[in-house]
């Protein structure tokens, strides 16, 4: 398929896709891309991307994934070992967790911010790791 | 390609439905129905009744099968429970257990 951006891993890391007719309740987990357009209720675990389309929703508890791109609506908490970014139109509520988080303009959050980062010196940050910036989003 | 792929790194536990064609090449544990073709890939793991169009099994699939058009049982393929459907075929070299309705 030549649709993989990322270097898949392994054999059969075959992109998985939820269609826009499709509805799933419950849990999905595993290896490989996920792309959904449609719409999921229940936890998401993958390792690998996980994409969510504009007119797509995913409601959950938790959303574990590599990276993860929301264009359409997410309610639930977003853990990621890599990026995090809501681009335009993407509608969210739940926290968010990344390596690093973009929220372009457009795009509605509720909830919090947890993404660690070292602080340029002129901010008060000392030179390397000792000060750690969390930024809240909510107030 | 198929308006809903289940990868085959990818597990479903619960409840899939869709108004398209699904493809599972991956794993589902529950529920599937589709308005539109099913297929399941060499390889997939389906433990779930499922309902569509028709359906195309390659792998294992265990659960009760219903399709308005057609099944078709493919070689390699290991399907432990009943089938309704008006046409079935079940090639050589396919695995089956249960019973075949063709609602005569």
């Amino acid at each position: 398929m030549a649709q993989a951006r990322t270097t898949t891993r392994g054999d059969g890391a075959r992109e998985a896709r939820i269609g826009s007719g499709a509805r799933i309740r419950g849990k999905i987990h595993g290896e490989g891309d996920l792309l959904v357009e449609g719409q999921v209720e229940g936890d998401v675990a993958i390792r690998g991307e996980l994409t969510i389309a504009e007119g797509a929703s995913v409601v959950g508890e938790a959303v574990e994934a590599q990276g993860v791109t929301i264009a359409g609506a997410l309610e639930g908490d977003v853990a990621a070992t890599g990026q995090v970014r809501l681009a335009a139109g993407a509608r969210v509520r739940g926290n968010l967790r990344g390596s690093a988080v973009s929220i372009e303009d457009g795009a509605r959050f509720s909830g919090r911010l947890d993404c660690e980062f070292d602080l340029p010196p002129e901010l008060g940050g000392s030179s390397r790791g000792e000060t750690r910036g969390r930024p809240a989003a909510r107030r | 390609m198929a308006s809903t792929v289940i990868g085959a790194g990818i597990t479903v536990e619960g409840e899939i439905t869709t108004d398209e064609d699904i493809v599972v090449a991956g794993t589902v544990r529950g529920k599937l129905s589709a308005k539109e073709a099913v297929t399941i890939e060499h390889g997939a793991t389906v433990e779930a009744d499922v309902v569509g169009s028709s359906l195309t099994v390659a792998g294992a699939l265990t659960g009760n099968v219903t399709a308005n058009e057609r099944v078709d049982l493919q070689s390699g393929s290991r399907v432990v429970g009943n089938v309704k459907a008006s046409r079935v075929t079940i090639a050589d070299g396919a695995l089956f257990k249960g019973n075949v309705d063709m609602d005569v």
